[in-house]
Parts: structure tokens; C-alpha cells; sequence
């Protein structure tokens, strides 16, 4: 992973916390994260680049007009006074590259003495085990405070606990593993190994995120929004930086859950 | 504006394959090769100076280039050669290397001949601005319709750019008069590799994508246009211009089973 600061910039040690998106259907983390650098003032600090990460470059994702300011896919953003870092995503990962990226990704962040990294991604309803009937957004998270887990300042926020979080099942132990670099061994699973229904979340980019920041010794909470209903899938095309406000009523609460889970833990 | 709740919702950027950590990875592949005549000086390795020809209309126009010298060459192991020609020439599957040494305005000349995959755009960039340290870079391409906020028709001619931040706030722009590309838009591929490079490298670049992305009797005035007032000298045009070169014409002439 290279990293490049902007002119006249310097990274803070004032910001201990990371939040970056977990790419997932619906770009939910990515707009959640755009949401963040646009309501906090953050500042771009620097541009980071990685052979895994595919190439895409635009103009100015936040101005009201163009002005001109060139966009690329992996930005670090700073607002000291909320002492929180934010790295955009704005580009797909090269397919079966992931977990290089991720490892790579982890490598830096634990390379800049970062101490808490948030991922924000969103979850398919439709592959959870208990699909809550309700309105109302669901926050989930996975810590690695807890070995299962499960950490008290998200309970204390009302966000739930994954239940197909596992360390034990053979996908997240395989992925630790990956994640850790250890040496492949004789019985690793087959890409071609029949999938089984636990065998989902362990593929998600969030977790691979997860697991390569926890194999470098950082703590790293999963925050995962689900909603009951296709209202996300409008986001899919939409995290350069347009309509966004269509639906800030949404967002803003998720926003809103992320601020009162740092206020609370710094 | 648009009903949110009716209108139908743009496709995502991510399909579900594109989201899974244990998808098979791609083959490995040798990194690019960049051969440059041993005999060229340091005016063509740090020229003031990189002009890297991706779409068909500037690759047509850099065909016309009076007084350049062919100086190197980049190869992609995995780019068949087969059908390539011994000189030069715009049907080629090739990215040559050209120096122009007509004063005032020196210059490196790269022309893109060939498709570079996604994936594979960013070794590309880094070999070329690795070798190649100009004090500028000017990037032609096209805009893909897929990825442009809005309608393109077919008989509209468009021209924006993309500057780096040392660009932008480094004095006279190398491209006036030429808005910046509409946000919500993106580029991909290898021009956004190798401007994206130039950031990395707080190097002074320069994109401009135009539309349509077929040499059409519209944009290649327009790119003339650029050059001449770069101090340019870019020869004269030719009607055939716009069905001459480029990759991304007709593939009549391009088949691997006519060698």
C-alpha cells in the first residue's frame, strides 16, 4: 500500500480512530463514509494506492460544482476535532484479491499507530438467520474486543450482535488464517467447496477487513446496517457524490449511531 | 428530481462475485516491459513533456506527427504480437514510444495501440512514468459512456479534463479553455491509472477525455486544437484520420486468425 500526502499536510496524532467502508451491496459504508467527511468538514490529507484496487478517478465528490479537485479511489480525510481518521473507497477491489488488499490496507493503518478501526457496511436481509419484521433500521456489529464478538460499548448503543458470527466455523477460522499468513495447509478449504449458508459472511469484504486488522493487533468494530426492504439498492451508483441527500432521513440516523458511538468510547 | 421511491434504481457497482474473499485469484503475469533505445539521452527520459495517446482520434492525430523518432516501445507479454508490422503503424497492436525533438515544444510521445485490462492498468502506468519523468503529462482519452452522469448522443461532442492537485495550483494550465469533467462522472482504465500515478507522484498531469469515443471529424479538431496551442507541431490532417488507428475501431482489421 503507498500513501502520498497532500501538499502541505501532515497526518494527526490526534485522531486515533479509523473509520473506512466494507464494500457490500448497495455501497452503503462508501455513502455512510462520504456522508461523514461531507458533515465533519474532513480535511483530505493524503491519497493511498494499491495494486489490488482497480483504477477510477473523478472530479470533486463533494463540492455543490466541479471545481476541479481530482478524485481517486483510496483518499485519507481528517477531522481533529472529532479525532477521527476516514478512509474513502470509491473503486472495486481486483476479484479474488480481497484479502491482499486487506491485508495491505491493515499493514498501513497499523503502520500510522491507528487505535480503533470502524468498518460501516451494510448486509443482505435476506441471508440472515432471524429477519427482524420491523421498519426500522437494524445495526449490527463484530468486535474483537471479545473473542465472541461482542463488545459493551456497541450493546450499550442498542446494535446487536452478528449471530453468523462464528470464529469457529471453517470460513472465519480459514480466513484468520489467510489473514495471519500462515502457510497453506494440506486440508485448506477448495475455492470449489460446496457453500453452506454459514459459509456467507465470512466471504464479505467487511470481514476480511475484520480479520486481517485483528491478525496486526487492532482493535476493529464491524458496524453493519440491514434493511428489510430494496430502499439501498438505490444507492448502487451513487458514491461519487450525487443524491445523496435523498435519503439523508435514513443515513442521518445511521450517522447519527456511528457520532454517538465514538462520543462514547473517546 | 427524480421519485426516489418509483424510479427504478441505477444498477450497483458490485456484483455478488465481485464481493468474495475466497473468489479464485487472477494468474499471475510478468510485469510489463518497457524497452527504450539505449542510445536515448536524458531529454527524452525527463522530456518536459509525456503525451500518452489512448483514444482513436489522438492516436490518429499522433500518427501524423511530423519529425518523431521511434524511441522504445512497452510490451505486455500477455498481448499477442501476431499481424504486428516491422515499421510502425497505427493497425498494430502496439504501444509505441516516439520522441519530438522539433524546438520549441519537446516532447515523449506514447501511443496506445492496444486494450489494457483493468487489472492490469496500474503496472502499465507505473512502467511508463517509471521510465519516462516528464515534467508534465497530457493524457488523451474517451469518455465510456457507462460511466458518464447523463446522456450521451451520438452526434454531441464533448471534451473535459481532470488535472492533478500540483496542476492545478501550479500556475497556467496546459489545457484552457476545456471544463473539468462533470461530477458524477468517472474515468476508468488506464487513463485514470496513469493520472492517479501522476497524483501518487505529485506530478503535474493532465487529462482530457472526449467523446464520442470513435474518431469523429469533430474531435479530432478539437485535440489539433490543444496541441497547436501547446507549441505542437502536429502535422497536417488527413480525411482518413478518423478510420486509420486505434484499437477501439472496427475489428474488421484486427483478427488473431488472419496473421
Amino acid at each position: 500500500m503507498e500513501f502520498t500526502l497532500e501538499e502541505g499536510q501532515n497526518l494527526s496524532a490526534d485522531c486515533p480512530s479509523l473509520l473506512l467502508p466494507g464494500l457490500s451491496i448497495g455501497n452503503v459504508g462508501q455513502l455512510a463514509v462520504d456522508l461523514l467527511i461531507s458533515s465533519t468538514g474532513a480535511k483530505r490529507v493524503g491519497f493511498l494506492d494499491d495494486p489490488s484496487l482497480l483504477p477510477c478517478v473523478g472530479n470533486d465528490a463533494y463540492g455543490p460544482e466541479p471545481e476541479g479537485v481530482l478524485a481517486l479511489p483510496l483518499e485519507a480525510y481528517e477531522s481533529p476535532p472529532h479525532a477521527l481518521t476516514l478512509i474513502q473507497q470509491r473503486s472495486p477491489v481486483i476479484k479474488g484479491m480481497i484479502v491482499e488488499f486487506a491485508k495491505n490496507l491493515a499493514d498501513f493503518v497499523s503502520s500510522i499507530g491507528k487505535k480503533h478501526v470502524i468498518i460501516l457496511s451494510s448486509l443482505d436481509s435476506g441471508r440472515m438467520k432471524k429477519i427482524v419484521a420491523s421498519s426500522d433500521m437494524q445495526v449490527y456489529y463484530v468486535s474483537s474486543t471479545n473473542n465472541d464478538g461482542t463488545d459493551s460499548d456497541c450493546e450499550r448503543l442498542g446494535f446487536k450482535r452478528l449471530e453468523e458470527y462464528d470464529p469457529t466455523q471453517r470460513r472465519w477460522k480459514y480466513l484468520n488464517e489467510l489473514a495471519e499468513g500462515k502457510p497453506d495447509r494440506e486440508d485448506e478449504l477448495s475455492f470449489e467447496d460446496e457453500l453452506v449458508h454459514d459459509d456467507y459472511y465470512p466471504g464479505l469484504p467487511f470481514a476480511a477487513l475484520f480479520s486481517c486488522c485483528k491478525a496486526k493487533g487492532l482493535k476493529i468494530s464491524c458496524v453493519d446496517v440491514q434493511r428489510v426492504g430494496g430502499i439501498y439498492h438505490y444507492h448502487g451508483n451513487q458514491f461519487m457524490g450525487h443524491h445523496l441527500m435523498c435519503h439523508f432521513s435514513d443515513l442521518s440516523w445511521y450517522w447519527e449511531q456511528i457520532y454517538y458511538f465514538f462520543r462514547g468510547m473517546y | 428530481m427524480e421519485d426516489v421511491v418509483t424510479e427504478s434504481p441505477p444498477p450497483s457497482r458490485f456484483f455478488q462475485e465481485d464481493l468474495d474473499n475466497f473468489a479464485a485469484p487472477p494468474p499471475p503475469l510478468p510485469p510489463p516491459l518497457l524497452l527504450l533505445d539505449p542510445k536515448v539521452g536524458p531529454d527524452h527520459i525527463r522530456p518536459p513533456l509525456l503525451i500518452v495517446a489512448l483514444s482513436a482520434p489522438s492516436l490518429a492525430i499522433l500518427h501524423r506527427f511530423p519529425h518523431k523518432i521511434l524511441i522504445g516501445t512497452l510490451i505486455l507479454p500477455e498481448t499477442p504480437l501476431a499481424g504486428n508490422s516491422l515499421e510502425p503503424s497505427p493497425r498494430d497492436r502496439s504501444c509505441y514510444i516516439y520522441a519530438v525533438d522539433h524546438r520549441p515544444a519537446a516532447a515523449v510521445l506514447v501511443a496506445v495501440q492496444f486494450p489494457v485490462v483493468a487489472e492490469r492498468a496500474r503496472a502499465v502506468a507505473k512502467s511508463l512514468l517509471g521510465a519516462i519523468q516528464a515534467e508534465r503529462v497530457l493524457i488523451f482519452d474517451s469518455i465510456g459512456s457507462q460511466n458518464y452522469r447523463g446522456r450521451l448522443a451520438v452526434d454531441e461532442t464533448l471534451a473535459f479534463k481532470l488535472e492533478t492537485v500540483e496542476e492545478r495550483s501550479g500556475g497556467q494550465p496546459l489545457v484552457r479553455d476545456v471544463d473539468f469533467l462533470p461530477s458524477g462522472s468517472v474515468m476508468d482504465g488506464l487513463g485514470a491509472a496513469i493520472i492517479a500515478e501522476c497524483q501518487m507522484r505529485r506530478a503535474k498531469g493532465t487529462l482530457v477525455a472526449t467523446w464520442p469515443a470513435n474518431g469523429r471529424s469533430t474531435v479530432v479538431p478539437i485535440i489539433r486544437s490543444l496541441l497547436r496551442g501547446l507549441s505542437i507541431d502536429c502535422g497536417a490532417s488527413d480525411a482518413g484520420d478518423e478510420f486509420d488507428a486505434g484499437c477501439s475501431f472496427s475489428s474488421r482489421y484486427v483478427s488473431d486468425l488472419y496473421t
